[in-house]
């Protein structure tokens, strides 16, 4: 799995390549955890592009619930990227789609954080 | 009437996280060949993962000196699929239910569900260490 981080003047954007399943997962959280260390008291705004992400088991959706819940706590947001339809439809299943925000393209997740 | 010819796949893993990989490519080109639809293919290698997870990682505590055994019983209309593990078992009934409003920010506790959801039927024996799942055509 390959996580590309950007930064585009506040919001952090990770392109995640590859399946978010098992082990994979570990690396995902370990960045998401260092980016809201490192901002501190700030609230964090924080893109997850998950275009080329084809499969995504519990442990993967419990990355990102934490990482919802973690921004959350400091006022910040985390939202989701070009989800394709196996993505949405465990999201949907898990009963989180009316958690996660979702976006199309990057220009309007930027957007929203306006 | 044309006669059912049951095939049988069987493996046996060392406990540890890394070889669910090796389930993932098993499980599809096992269900490419059922020529199941695209998205029961898709529930299909999600609740294997899951169930392989649960074995390996609650079950087995990654235990390498333990094995997680899947096997995959092939027939016209259906793939059964019974994953055996070491541990020490568990009640279903006290797993918390994923979807309820104060459980749906953890993260965890969600594997049991999707397999669930994913799968026709789903039975756990022998106290929780094998788990019998069933996909229908």
């Amino acid at each position: 799995m390959q996580i590309n981080l950007r930064h585009k003047g506040s919001v952090i954007i990770l392109d995640i390549e590859g399946n978010l399943v098992g082990p994979n997962t570990i690396e995902l959280k370990k960045i998401i955890d260092d980016q809201i260390r490192t901002s501190g008291d700030e609230p964090v705004f924080m893109i997850l592009n998950l275009e080329r992400v084809q499969m995504m088991d519990s442990s993967g959706l419990g990355v990102i619930v934490a990482a919802y819940a973690s921004i959350r706590r400091n006022n910040g947001r985390v939202v989701l990227l070009n989800i394709g339809g196996n993505i949405r439809s465990l999201i949907v299943m898990a009963k989180l789609v009316t958690i996660f925000d979702r976006y199309d393209t990057e220009a309007e997740a930027i957007a929203s954080f306006l | 009437m044309a006669e059912n010819k049951q095939l049988r796949i069987f493996l046996s893993l060392p406990s540890t996280m890394q070889l669910i990989y090796l389930l993932d490519t098993v499980i599809s080109d096992l269900l490419r060949e059922m020529k199941f639809n695209e998205e029961a293919q898709e529930h299909v290698n999600l609740a294997v993962i899951e169930a392989g997870t649960n074995a390996i990682k609650h079950g087995n505590k990654e235990d390498t000196d333990k094995t997680a055994t899947f096997e995959f019983l092939i027939d016209d209309d259906r793939l059964t699929i019974t994953i055996t593990d070491e541990g020490p078992g568990f009640e279903r009934e006290e797993v918390a239910n994923p979807l309820e409003p104060e459980n749906l920010l953890k993260s965890s506790g969600r594997g049991l569900f999707l397999m669930e959801a994913c799968m026709d039927e789903v039975v756990y024996e022998a106290g929780g260490t094998i788990v019998k799942m069933v996909k229908y055509k």
